[in-house]
């Protein structure tokens, strides 16, 4: 199992656009929006490194996304 | 599902109260029809429950293409098993506490007549839990959830109270040091139960209420035996009213997996909080049962008066719980050289922080935050984060609407 928080900057004006194309996709635990350096943050929970790369991809295909930044947790405390 | 968690929090804990209120209602007419000794019908309820709870049980193991039936109430469910090794203490607490909180109930309604104005001072039971979030969690409670709980808590009070009832020192000290603090092992004891992951994923409330059941009934016949023998055979006697004690049982079961369910979600002081709109479902429920037992809404003015006012106080709590959460992301870069297992433990640290994670990327470490105000948590959590050495950058990401994988 992998984990890997994504962070995304989408352009001006297509960010419902893009919130809406996230919501359908696969093998995501949660999306925030938020204020700040970044407009999307997407965790994403999957089996392979491959799974991964498939899921950055079919990110970096909605149209609106200018730019990504993949984080891959190594070691995780939740509460 | 990837829905808005606080949404589904509150849809689970109101549609709780919603179902529990019918079923207080079922088990008033039972009682005033009926006229059955409480000791006895309270084991002879738990034992039809665990019927009923069972048959319940096994019609939601049925699959229903690659999911269990019941994977519609709870996606965590799969089908009836046997508890883990792991869970079998918080059962015995989570029984313990529910037996414990159940005698007392009855022992209360057994020895005065019109109980309801003792039985109202169970609200405080928010409080109990508050105190103990406070104590026991890292994720403690925020001065809003302080003040919106003692506004739930009055108000669930005021709706409930009743000017027949009587009022007296040994009702209250059972309430207060018996029937509060059970309630309050059970719900934490539910609670642990269900955020615990079983086989790598998150329990199941279908399972959780049918082993509190039959955790429950052989505590609960342990004390009904002592206290009177007479009565715990009698409760065999009474299962002769299965149908009602099944109708009731069966549909307090909807109410507990919903209830523990949104458990898991939120926590237990604001779950038993939300649970307070119990008492104003109960109001259309008990108008339409006084066309057939003799029970009444309310008996003066001033008690309606002072009924909504209770009701107002506990919906405006309710909505400013749901209102005053505010959360956020740090992301933090440590100085090069700093052991990041040091830095994770001192970020876990801070209250507020609800996760911490180690990150191969731009940054070193990605933690969680929540608070009451984004001005006040961001001060607080700043000040925490300046006197940690080994960051040399951190970044604040207000978060603005979220959904999750539930």
């Amino acid at each position: 199992m992998i984990k890997a928080y994504i962070l995304i900057i989408t352009y001006v004006g297509n960010l419902k656009a893009v919130l809406e194309e996230m919501r359908k996709l696969e093998n995501i635990e949660s999306i925030a929006v938020v204020a700040g350096d970044y407009d999307i943050i997407v965790k994403a929970k999957v089996d392979t490194p491959e799974d991964l790369m498939e899921l950055t991809d079919k990110i970096h295909a909605i149209k609106g996304v200018k730019r990504t930044n993949t984080q891959v947790i190594e070691k995780e405390i939740e509460a | 599902m990837r829905i808005r968690k606080k949404y589904l929090f509150y849809v689970l804990a109101i549609l709780s109260s919603l179902i529990g209120a019918g079923v207080t209602v079922i088990d008033t007419y039972i009682s005033v029809k009926y006229e059955l000794n409480p000791w006895s019908l309270c084991l002879a309820i738990f034992i039809a429950g665990i019927l009923i709870t069972f048959l319940l049980c096994l019609i939601l193991s049925i699959p229903v293409g690659k999911k269990s039936l019941g994977a519609r109430i709870d996606p965590s469910f799969k089908r009836l098993r046997l508890p883990k090794k792991e869970e079998i203490k918080f059962h015995l607490m989570a029984g313990i506490g529910n037996a414990v909180a159940t005698v007392a109930y009855f022992f209360i309604i057994s020895i005065y007549r019109e109980p309801s104005a003792i039985l109202s001072f169970f609200e405080v039971v928010i409080l109990y839990l508050l105190l103990m979030e406070s104590i026991a969690e890292k994720n403690a409670p925020t001065l809003a959830e302080v003040q919106s709980s003692i506004v739930v808590t009055f108000g669930a009070i005021m709706a409930s109270f009743s000017f027949q009832g009587e009022i007296n020192l040994l009702g209250l000290l059972i309430v207060f040091f018996v029937l509060n603090p059970a309630w309050v092992v059970f719900s934490i004891y539910q609670r642990k139960l269900k955020i615990m992951k079983i086989d790598g994923r998150h329990n199941d409330a279908i399972n959780i209420r049918f082993w509190n059941l039959i955790f429950t009934t052989f505590f609960t016949a342990i004390l009904v035996y002592f206290i009177d023998r007479r009565n715990f055979f009698n409760a065999f006697d009474m299962l002769k009213h299965w149908n009602l004690f099944f109708l009731s049982m069966g549909i307090t079961f909807f109410s507990y997996v919903l209830y523990i369910r949104a458990l898991g979600l939120g926590k237990a002081s604001v779950t038993q909080a939300v649970k307070a709109f119990t008492i104003i479902f109960a109001i259309p429920f008990s108008i339409l049962a006084s066309n057939f037992v003799p029970i009444s809404f309310y008996e003066s003015v001033p008690q309606l008066v002072l009924k909504i006012m209770g009701i107002i106080l506990v919906i405006v709590g309710v909505i400013s719980f749901a209102l005053t959460e505010v959360k956020a992301y740090i992301f933090i870069k440590a100085k090069t050289g700093y052991p990041i297992n040091e830095l994770l433990t001192n970020l876990w640290n801070i209250k507020g922080v609800t996760s911490v994670a180690v990150v191969a990327g731009r940054y070193d470490l990605i933690a969680k935050a929540r608070m009451r105000t984004l001005g006040k948590g961001y001060e607080r959590i700043i000040r925490e984060l300046e006197k940690i050495k080994g960051i040399e950058y951190f970044g604040w990401e207000a978060i603005l609407k979220e959904w999750e994988e539930v």
